[in-house]
Parts: C-alpha cells; structure tokens; sequence
C-alpha cells in the first residue's frame, strides 16, 4: 500500500525561499538591515526592553481605539474610516477642557485631579455623542446600499472630521497654546501627569531608585491599568448585560434580532456610543502619554488600531486587545529600530500579509469572509 | 414662468462668479452660462420646431443674461471699491458686459432650440459646438488675459485620471483608495527617465508610454495578490500601497543595496566558528539617490513636436491641446474596453460576483485586467503632469490626491464617461479656480470692510484668521463624497445599471 506521507514540497520551500532572500536584499531600505539590528541590540540591550515597555503601553491605546472598529465592524460590517479622527477630535477636546478650566496653569495636584477627571468625562460623552452623530448622519441610510456606498460615506466623513480638527487646531483663542502657527503644526499637550506627580513629591520614574537604566514611569502604569480596566467593563458588559445580548445578537443576524424585537437602531447607536466613547477616552490618555495633539494623528491610530483589529479577528473584543498589544509592540519596534518614517508601511505590510494568509486574525471565530 | 426662475438662478449665480474674479471673466462665465442653461432648458422641453422653441426661451436667456450684466457692472463700480482695488476701465466693463450678455443669450437660445431637431442631428450639433467651444475657449482665455487655461489643465488631468479610475471603481466595482499612487509612478517614471536626477534624457513621447507601461505593471503586482481579497479589505490594502508609495519615493535618496550572503551571512558564519575571514561583498548600489527625496526631480524633460518647437511652461496652449488629445483617445480606447468582451465582465463581476463566475469569468484575472488598465490611464495622466509642472513632489501624491479622483467619480457619476469628465471639471474648477479667487475676495473684503468695523480685537483675530477657504478644501471633498452617497450615489450624471443597482435596495424595503 501507498503510505500518506506528505510530498515535501519544493515548489513552495523555493518560493518562501526567494522571497526571504528578497526581503534580506531590499530591506536595508526601509532599515531592516539585520547586522544593523543586532548591533543595536547588542550594544545596548536594555534599550529592547525599554521598547517594549513604550510598546505595551501604546498598544493599550491602540486596543483601546481597535474595539470601536472591531464592534461596529461585527455589528454592520462597515470599516468605520473616521473612528481613528474621533480619537483625535477626543485629544483635541481633552485639550480644550484642561486649557478652558485653567488645569494647564496650575500647580495645584487637587484642581489637576479634578481638571483631568472632567477631561475625561467631557471628551467621553463628547466622542461617543459625536460617534453616534456619524452613524446617524453617514451611514443609516445606507445600511441596505451596495457595500461600497457606505464605505464611501466613511471616508468623506472621515475627511471632514480631519478638517475640524485642522480647525480646531486654529482657534488660538479658545485655547492659547495652540500659539499661532496655525492649524497645521503639531500642538504639544502638556504633560499634566508628570506635573501632577512631581508637585505630589513622587519621581515619575518607577525604576529611578532601583539603579537600573530603565524608565517604567507612572504614565506606562496608569496607562495600562486603565486600558484593562476598560477593556474588562467593556467585554462584562457584552458578555453580561441585556444590550450586550442585543448586540450579540444583531452582529449574528440582524433580521432576525429585529424578528426577536431587539431595537436594531438602537443597538446601533449604542455600539456607535460606546465605541466612541472608548476613543474619546484614548485620545485623554494618548494625549497625557505622548504629550501631541495634532489634526492628522488620527489617520495613523486608525491604520495601527484597524490593523489591530484584524490582526486580532476582526468582531472579536478580546483578539482586539490582543492585536492592540502586538501592533503597539511592532510600531514602538520599528520606531526603535528601523525608522518611526517606514512604520506606517510595515504596519500596512503585516495587514496585507494577515488579510491574505488568516483573514480571520489570530482569535476570529467569526469569518471575515461572510457574505 | 419655471423657465424664467431657473434663468434667475442661472443668471445670479453666474454674477456672483463674476464677483470673484472680476474683468473681463464675464464674458467666459457668460458663454458657459448660456450652454448650461440651454440643456438644461431644452432637456425638459418636447420635441418641435427649434424656432418656437427659441422663440419661447427667448425671455428667459433674456432675464439671464441682464441678471449677469446687471450684477458684473455692480462688481466693477462698487464691489471693486469695498475690496480695495481700482474701478475697471470702462471700456472693459462695456464690452466685457456687452459679449458676456450676447454669449449667454446666444447660446441658451441655441441650444435649446437643437433640442427641435431629431435626436441624432442635435447630437451632431451639440458635438460640433461642444467641440468649437473647446477650440476657443484657450485663445478666449488669452484674449481677455484670464490665464485659465493653466487651471483647467490640471483639471483636464484629473478627468484623465477620474476616467482611469472609472474603470476600476465604476466598471469592475473595486474601491480602489491608493490610485495616486499609479499617478505617482507614472509621473516618476517620466521623472527619472528625463531629467538630470540620472542624467538620462528620453523623448517624451516614448517616456509617456513607458510611464503608462510601467504604472500597468505594478497595477498587476500590487493587484495580484491583492485581489481575491474582499471590497472593503481591497480598500483598505490599496490605501496602504497609495500611503506607503509616496513615502518610499521621498525616502529613497539613500539607497545602498548589499547582497546578503557574501556580505554578512556566510561571514557571521564563519565567525562563529572562529575564523578570520576577508570576502569579497557584492554591493549593488551605494548611497545612491534614486529620486531626491523632498527636494523633488527638476526640470524635466518636455515634449517637442516640429512647428511648434518645445512646450513651454508661460504658454499653456500647446500643453493644452496635448491633454485633450489625451482625453480624446482615452475616451476612445476606454469606450472600446467597456463594449468589449473584457469591459461586460467587469460590469458582471462588479453585479454578481458568484454568478459571473459560474458563467466561466475568471473574477481574478478579470480584476486583475481593471486593475492594471485602471493604472495605465494615470500613468499617462502622470507623465503629462511630471512634463507639465517639470518638478514632482512626493506630497503631491498622498491620499488626499486619491481622495480628489474618487470625489471626482463619485460626483460625475459612477460608470459614466461623461460623468467622469463633468466630474472632473467642476470638482478641479472649483478647487484651482473658485476657491483661490473666493479666498482672495475674502481677504480683501475683510482687510477693507469688514475688519475695520470689527472693535474687538479677540473676534477681530478669529475672523481674520478662519476666513481662508483653501485651508479648508478637504472638508469640501469630504462633504462631497457623504452628501453624495446620501442624496445622489449615482453622481450627477448616472449610468443607468449603477444606478438601478444603487436604488434596488430601496425599492425592496419600500415593498
């Protein structure tokens, strides 16, 4: 009898092999020089664990974002182009707040507190209303149009939520430190957490003490801690509350949740609400971290944070958080090591080789090749 | 009296153009006044004797035309003094007002009266007057030293590239986000094959078909893999290649290139064990500067034809003939590809994927073709660009630049030759002519009337600094695009399937 024993296939043995060598050929291009690499990581290998310390807490931020795409995408299967520029417009009104209660002037760790509490909330409620207002204005009517028109829709929106914030960014006398370079530069969001600790008497570094060359600031904790706190509510809320139930179902099949009497519109609007609101509390967050605010950030938190999702399976809340973490871990990598330039192409490359190799992502039940 | 409303509106709209820019633009604004009004009157009017038919528009193009005049000699002897220039010289104003009036009377009575005439022969007619206006416009244009037409070149070559991707996005029904990066390869290509980045000086009248070539290429090596994959994911990875190609064409001013196993591999190796070793390492490029990165490659190389000598960048007219020759036999070979055996298997791809496919059309290879016929037009589109600027820059080619060719197929409408150019048109007039003549009006009126009465000097600083309507241009795209999905989806002029195809869900849910 024939044994079963598997061929080993050279043909594809061949393939992989040549497009190794091309990538070791062309790669010093885009920095991916290896006995570069290894250099770095040899003089200096602390600096690998620095990365991955600036990584995780950049990848809590983009897991953050990536749930906001990854719900609405398993609820109406629609790439939502503008979340990335709600996450920015979050920064931005984050920003305003602390400027407008007088928080950026002050010294004083109680007001801070209170300023930075207020920030949140406002620039929650504020992107989760303004996420909703997208829906209702993009992307309801649209719901049974061909797939393209909606996705259309998404990128005009998209576009005009980057020009509000190009206008915000203007407005030097609703909050003066923008200065009067106009809307276009970078703006620096001052970095209150390390104001507030310092004038608490703490050292923001955790590891200052310990001797070692290391920064694990306060920042990287109340980052992280705060991503999972989120992530937690929000996958228990899913999981556990009769909306999450609604939503579950409306992501399995929407007519026949609307056949169950869910309110489909609704589960809509809150998917919206709460995935805006998510953003708007990453934008607090990544603004206090990166101390930037700038009208075009959006678009690279929203390629790292979709990336993310797929990566993770996109429908799927915990592969979201998953992936979140790794495209942090990649972006602060390739920052580090190949140049912060070429990392919007490397994070596209991984989203094409996933797309193409596991469409599903790395957890995804839920196919993305439905329909 | 619906007739007369609509000439009101023609007729004011066309005056407050006359506001931005002033002189002799009436005359140019007053022609194209009276052919939008005159098909657009005609469409609605029945099938008779084309003298009645003038006759009973006659007031109407009346109305219009004085509304025009009316408002233009408003312009020049009040509106120029609160935006703090000279009054224009009254000959101007007389004749300027005097041939914009008899245009717009002329040709809203013309073209509503060959609405009379059989379907055909007014076809014919229109396509004659159409192509007059066409010969004329550009020595119109310097005539009354408007210098337009070097505005509406950059507008003819976003047609080019709205019809280029027309084919992917309207025939095969694939979103394509990154077109301009094709643009940019195109332009590229053009770039370093003409210029003295590389010391290589080609014809432009090979480069521009090597440009077409090489953009068709990597149209099929970006799609090959690509494809299978699924509408909104196909979006996104396009949108990748169009962000990740601007970045490489500023980034590769360095580009040094080692074999890999001689250099490092095979050493490292032998270190391991030890061993002192002195290989020889292949390098195939050392810090070469392949194209100049932000600086960007000029001068570059224009076309030369006999009689005519080279192309020069002070007079567009040559330049402007080129494109719409390029338009010409875009629009010939394009219409060809859509009747053809490939253009109704884009269309069946794009209705039914699964259907199409069990009829024997292969959805890969037929993507695939779209893909790379889609490029091949903005590789022309990019040579001419790259010739016509004679400097490429790699901002000029980011998403945004995708943006504005989708926004144009989207407003033209989608699978629509026509559509496409109309498209074009309007979205690059207003962008390159409108909005820079808006902005400047506004800061002059601002700087003389208003500013002045404003006292506080907070709200003094805000106007002054958000009264710029070019910082806001994308915002204008953007609107755009959701207004039209919203309102509109099958653009301004439809293709019928598309739009059939658009509005069946409707219909649906409304039964």
């Amino acid at each position: 009898m024939e044994t079963t024993r598997k061929k080993f296939n050279w043909r594809r043995f061949l393939i992989a092999a040549l497009v190794l060598y091309i990538v070791l050929l062309i790669g010093p291009i885009v920095g991916l020089d290896i006995p570069v690499i290894y250099a770095a990581v040899k003089a200096n290998p602390l600096q690998l664990v620095q990365f991955l310390i600036i990584g995780i807490s950049n990848g809590a931020i983009i897991a953050i974002i990536a749930l906001g795409y990854t719900m609405v995408y398993g609820i109406i299967e629609l790439i939502n182009f503008a979340h990335g520029d709600v996450y920015m417009i979050g920064v931005f009104t984050s920003l305003t707040v602390l400027s407008v209660t007088g928080t950026l002037e002050s010294k004083d760790p109680v007001r801070i507190v209170f300023g930075l509490i207020l920030a949140l909330i406002v620039a929650v409620v504020f992107c989760a209303i303004l996420n909703a207002t997208i829906e209702r204005l993009a992307y309801r009517r649209l719901r049974n149009a061909p797939r393209l028109a909606p996705l259309i829709s998404a990128i005009g929106m998209s576009f005009i939520i980057e020009n509000i914030g190009l206008m915000w960014a203007a407005q030097a006398w609703l909050v003066p430190s923008f200065g009067t370079t106009g809307g276009a530069s970078q703006k620096v969001f001052p970095d209150m957490l390390g104001i507030l600790f310092t004038s608490m008497g703490w050292n923001v570094n955790l590891l200052a003490s310990s001797g070692i060359a290391l920064r694990l600031t306060i920042k990287d904790v109340l980052v992280i801690v705060l991503a999972v706190i989120l992530m937690t509510a929000l996958y228990l809320f899913v999981q556990r509350t009769r909306l999450g139930k609604a939503m579950r179902a409306t992501a399995q099949n929407r007519d026949a949740a609307k056949m169950l009497g869910i309110d489909i519109d609704w589960v809509i609007t809150a998917t919206f609400l709460i995935g805006g609101g998510l953003a708007g509390a990453a934008g607090l967050m990544a603004g206090l971290y990166n101390n930037t605010a700038w009208w075009f950030m959006g678009f690279r938190a929203g390629l790292q944070s979709f990336t993310a999702a797929v990566l993770g399976g996109i429908g799927n809340i915990a592969g979201g958080m998953l992936g979140g973490f790794l495209i942090g871990l990649l972006a602060s990598f390739s920052d580090g090591y190949l140049n912060a330039r070429w990392t919007n192409a490397l994070v596209f490359a991984t989203l094409v080789l996933i797309l193409l190799f596991r469409p599903t992502g790395l957890l995804g039940e839920q196919t993305g090749q439905k329909a | 009296m619906k007739n007369i409303r609509s000439g009101i509106t023609f007729g004011i709209v066309g005056g407050l153009l006359t506001f931005l820019f002033g002189g002799w633009s009436v005359v140019i604004i007053g022609c194209l006044m009276g052919v939008g009004l005159g098909m657009g009157l005609g469409a609605k009017l029945e099938r008779k004797d084309p003298v009645q038919i003038a006759i009973s528009v006659l007031p109407t193009a009346l109305v219009s035309g004085a509304i025009l005049v009316l408002l233009s000699i408003y312009q020049n002897s009040f509106v120029q003094e609160a935006i703090g220039k000279h009054p224009v010289e009254s000959t101007i104003v007389l004749y300027g007002s005097l041939l914009g009036f008899l245009g717009a009377v002329l040709f809203t009575t013309l073209l509503a009266a060959l609405h009379g005439l059989p379907e055909k022969r007014e076809q014919q007619w229109k396509m004659a007057l159409l192509a007059l206006l066409i010969v004329a416009f550009p020595f119109v244009d310097k005539l009354t030293s408007l210098r337009w037409t070097a505005q509406i070149i950059f507008a003819l070559i976003f047609v080019i590239l709205g019809l280029g991707l027309n084919i992917v996005v309207g025939y095969a029904g694939l979103l394509d986000l990154g077109y301009a990066a094709f643009f940019a390869i195109g332009a590229y290509t053009t770039g370093i094959l003409s210029s003295p980045q590389h010391g290589i000086y080609m014809n432009f009248w090979l480069v521009i078909w090597i440009a077409a070539g090489m953009a068709a290429i990597w149209g099929f090596m970006l799609g090959a893999p690509t494809l299978p994959l699924r509408g909104d994911y196909l979006a996104i990875v396009t949108l990748g290649f169009g962000e990740i190609v601007p970045v490489l064409f500023k980034n590769l001013i360095d580009v040094t290139i080692k074999e890999p196993f001689t250099c490092w591999i095979l050493p490292g190796i032998i270190n391991l064990f030890g061993a002192k070793t002195t290989m020889a390492c292949i390098t195939l490029l050392e810090h070469e500067d392949l194209t100049a990165g932000e600086k960007g490659i000029s001068p570059i190389g224009r076309p030369y034809l006999p009689f005519i000598g080279e192309f020069k960048s002070s007079d567009p007219i040559p330049w402007y003939f080129l494109i719409i020759c390029i338009i010409i036999l875009s629009v010939f070979i394009i219409r060809r590809l859509r009747d053809s055996r490939l253009g109704r298997s884009w269309m069946a791809i794009r209705e039914d994927e699964l259907a199409a496919a069990q009829m024997g059309i292969d959805p890969v290879k037929t993507k695939l073709a779209a893909f790379a016929m889609g490029a091949t037009f903005s590789g022309f589109a990019g040579a001419f660009y790259a010739a016509y600027i004679a400097g490429i820059f790699p901002s000029v080619f980011d998403f945004s630049a995708s943006i504005i060719i989708l926004c144009v197929v989207i407003l033209g409408g989608i699978g629509n030759i026509n559509g496409v150019i109309v498209g074009g048109l309007v979205i690059m007039t207003a962008d390159r002519l409108f909005l820079p003549a808006l902005k400047d009006f506004l800061a002059s009126l601002l700087t003389h009337t208003v500013l002045p009465s404003i006292s506080n000097p907070v709200v003094q600083l805000a106007v002054k600094d958000n009264a710029n309507p070019i910082l806001y241009r994308f915002l204008l795209f953007g609107l755009t695009l959701v207004i039209m999905m919203a309102v509109r989806p099958e653009g301004l002029i439809p293709n019928e399937q598309v739009r059939a195809e658009l509005h069946s869900a409707e219909e649906e849910t409304k039964e």
